[in-house]
């Protein structure tokens, strides 16, 4: 038989997304039968808790939209899932945990590479499909036939990561000539800071302060000053959500000028940072996964932030749902349409299903390699526009967070300068 | 029948046991969650050694630990050394690191000796993070091989090690309480001066406790390489394995080795069992508010509690 995808076949699950998000119970047929447990851990509590929960509410909205729908291969799906505190030595008790003793039938993944990593060992023994959500290389070592990762950072995160920050860089005129690079001493960080030093190598831009600093820090205005000495074009931060906090505050304190600044920054996609920093982020240039705009809006977009939003909002949780709650979405919109297509839930052929051809979701169109990372990296860089105050209102709407790469998703032009005229 | 024999043979039929009866739950969970108990078993009896006996209070347990997790991380990476070598270099320097860092502290009594160890975590975790080779702030993965020759299936194996690991610690602890070394602590604990005065060298005993305790701490945390597969700084080094240490001790009761393998198999089974039952916040009240109620129902633990039901004086 041949399992080659078809153009008609795709077209009818993309069909089938779309008319997902209808929510017309009336034409599913209802689930029956024995549940499908799925089985995950995920970081209620500790450092990564603000992700993690976020995560677990797109995952539950999934979870009674398949309901709704008639369940998983015509069997309601149940989600299992238990608390690992941020903590990765907690992960592969709860694994075994899972897989031994709850006895689930399908297993996805905690959030992030520390808690993801100590889940592959029992992972590969048990010989389950994996679906990750979020991490960075966390299947190099381990070289596991059926796991795919949701991240876009792709499988060469210390090439292509600051490609799209370079290439917006070219619209600048003059072209920059200089470039300061500075972050955090940590995993996602590194990668970040090595992919700028390539590109900027690649691109003839000279590196003129290039520094790590501790994840103790708390003071940044060092940092700041010695880059101000430096008179860099561009100022690239590789940065976690504490320290981008501190950095744009230093920035701004000691009036730190670049023609553009931004880069690696993981916080400003968080909802309470938004709404912390405000108009202050006006002309950052920053790494983001999705931003509300008309480029971005694929099937089903929309109609999973409307139902994210409620959710949240009743829950007291992440209220704008731009950064990890779509991905943990079309997480579980792969696994569905994986086990689909295998037809069943033998493990080997859902995870050669991960492989074979694109799934539709609503974060766009993805397909993974033999390793699981994404074929095509999907890096993209916004500008953070006309912000007006802290309402957080005005970040659900178009022409805020304007896409400026990857081509193919932009939405706006740069404007040059940072801070913001 | 010696009484010591006796005694010995009690820990290895227990251990035998436990073996037996976890084999018969059939799943890889059992052998997870005992390894996790035993781990905190391990480091209650070695805390104790230079907390109770001694009276000094290593706020280190992370760093001791740490260094034993990076100790089998170089050594698997740069030799592909055995796990149970691994272990044994562990020991050493973790012991070797417990005697330099007493010698350089142990002028320190009370909260200023505590910090002094609070530090080395960091002084350790900052090295760690700048050096590459051990994984540098990426982390780094250990490949955890598929059986073992005695073992078929690598967790039990990984058990069976810190059980045997466990053990050793808790015949190490009963023998230090019985010895000249254990009479020459606790005479330490009880007022230094006097004891120094007397002609109980202070010094060294010191030394040799924080060499023992380093020592078991860092053979505790060998095998952790192996049992996640991925450590980083931040796991390595995390302050939860010191609060809980301290945390199990001082409920079990710090008199006796009996007291840690008390308070760490009743508060670890505790919190495992939380961690799959119950809420992520009812799980992390429950060192706390367990440790705030016997500080004040019960400051001499459960041990404590217990001799004081016996008419022997310990406080309730």
């Amino acid at each position: 038989m041949n399992r080659e995808m078809t153009r008609r076949s795709f077209g009818l699950l993309a069909t089938a997304a779309v008319a997902s998000f209808a929510g017309k119970k009336s034409l599913a047929q209802p689930a029956s039968g024995e549940p499908i447990r799925i089985g995950f851990s995920t970081p209620l509590s500790g450092g990564l808790a603000g992700n993690g929960r976020s995560a677990l509410l797109a995952q539950q909205v999934w979870g009674d939209d398949i309901n709704a729908r008639g369940g998983l291969l015509g069997r309601p799906v149940k989600l299992v899932y238990y608390d690992d505190q941020s903590n990765g030595a907690s992960v592969p008790g709860i694994y075994t945990k899972l897989l031994d003793v709850d006895k689930v039938d399908l297993v996805i993944s905690s959030y992030g590479t520390a808690l993801i990593a100590p889940a592959m060992p029992v992972i590969v023994r048990h010989g389950m499909a994996f679906i990750s959500l979020l991490g960075s290389g966390t299947n190099e070592m381990f070289k596991y036939g059926r796991a795919a990762n949701i991240s876009p950072v792709g499988r060469k995160m210390n090439e292509d990561f600051a490609k799209g920050f370079f290439e917006v860089a070219k619209a600048l005129d003059p072209a920059p000539t200089t470039v300061a690079i500075a972050g955090l001493d940590s995993d996602f960080s590194n990668r970040a800071m090595e992919s700028a030093r390539t590109q900027a190598k690649l691109r003839g831009i000279k590196v003129v302060y290039d520094r790590a600093y501790p994840p103790s820090t708390v003071d940044f205005s060092p940092i700041v000053r010695a880059i101000q000495s430096a008179t860099p074009d561009l100022v690239f931060f590789a940065s976690y959500p504490p320290d981008s906090v501190g950095l744009l505050k230093a920035v701004r304190e000691l009036k730190l000028t670049a023609k553009m600044l931004g880069g690696g920054m993981v916080g400003p996609q968080v909802t309470a940072i938004k709404a912390q920093l405000g108009a202050q982020l006006n002309n950052l240039v920053c790494w983001d996964v999705y931003a509300p705009e008309p480029t971005m809006d694929f099937a089903g977009t929309t109609a999973f932030l409307d139902r994210y939003r409620a959710v949240a909002e009743a829950k007291g949780a992440e209220t704008l749902g731009l950064y990890a709650p779509p991905l943990a979405y079309a997480q579980m919109q792969v696994l569905e349409q994986a086990v689909t297509r295998a037809g069943s839930l033998d493990q080997a052929a859902i995870g050669a299903e991960l492989h074979r051809d694109s799934f539709p979701t609503i974060i766009g169109e993805l397909r993974f390699d033999e390793t699981g990372e994404w074929v095509e990296e999907r890096n993209v860089y916004v500008q953070y526009q006309g912000i007006v105050g802290n309402d957080l209102q005005q970040f659900k709407k178009p022409g805020v967070q304007v896409i400026l790469y990857p081509p193919q998703y932009k939405s706006g032009v740069l404007r040059p300068g940072f801070p913001a005229a | 029948m010696s009484r010591l024999l006796r005694f010995h043979l009690g820990l290895a039929a227990t251990g035998i046991v436990l073996i037996f009866a976890l084999r018969l739950i059939g799943n890889d969970y059992a052998w997870y969650t005992g390894y996790v108990i035993l781990q905190y078993v391990l480091l209650s009896v070695a805390w104790n050694v230079l907390a109770g006996y001694a009276g000094y209070v290593n706020f280190g347990t992370a760093a001791f630990f740490a260094t034993g997790a990076y100790t089998t991380i170089l050594l698997t990476k740069s030799l592909n050394l055995d796990l149970v070598l691994c272990v044994l270099a562990a020991g050493l320097i973790s012991g070797g690191l417990g005697l330099a860092v007493g010698w350089l502290t142990l002028r320190l009594r009370g909260v200023y000796f505590s910090i002094a160890t609070l530090s080395l975590a960091v002084v350790l975790q900052t090295l760690v993070v700048n050096w590459s080779y051990a994984g540098g702030s990426s982390g780094a993965y250990t490949m955890r091989p598929q059986g073992n020759n005695l073992f078929g299936n690598y967790s039990e194996f990984l058990f069976v090690l810190m059980l045997v690991l466990a053990l050793g610690a808790i015949a190490a602890a009963a023998w230090i309480e019985r010895s000249r070394l254990g009479m020459g602590l606790a005479a330490i604990r009880d007022d230094e001066r006097a004891a120094a005065a007397a002609g109980v060298p202070t010094l060294r005993l010191k030394l040799i406790a924080t060499a023992i305790s380093g020592a078991m701490m860092g053979m505790a945390g060998a095998p952790l390489p192996y049992y996640a597969s991925y450590l980083n700084p931040e796991a390595a080094f995390s302050l939860t394995y010191t609060i809980n240490t301290m945390a199990m001790t001082l409920i079990g009761g710090t008199q006796s080795w009996v007291g840690p393998v008390i308070g760490a198999v009743l508060l670890s089974a505790l919190q495992q069992g939380a961690t799959v039952t119950i809420s992520s916040a009812g799980n992390l009240l429950i060192v706390g508010g367990v440790l705030i109620l016997f500080v004040m129902l019960a400051p001499k633990g459960i041990l404590g509690l217990v001799q004081a039901s016996r008419g022997k004086g310990g406080a309730a």
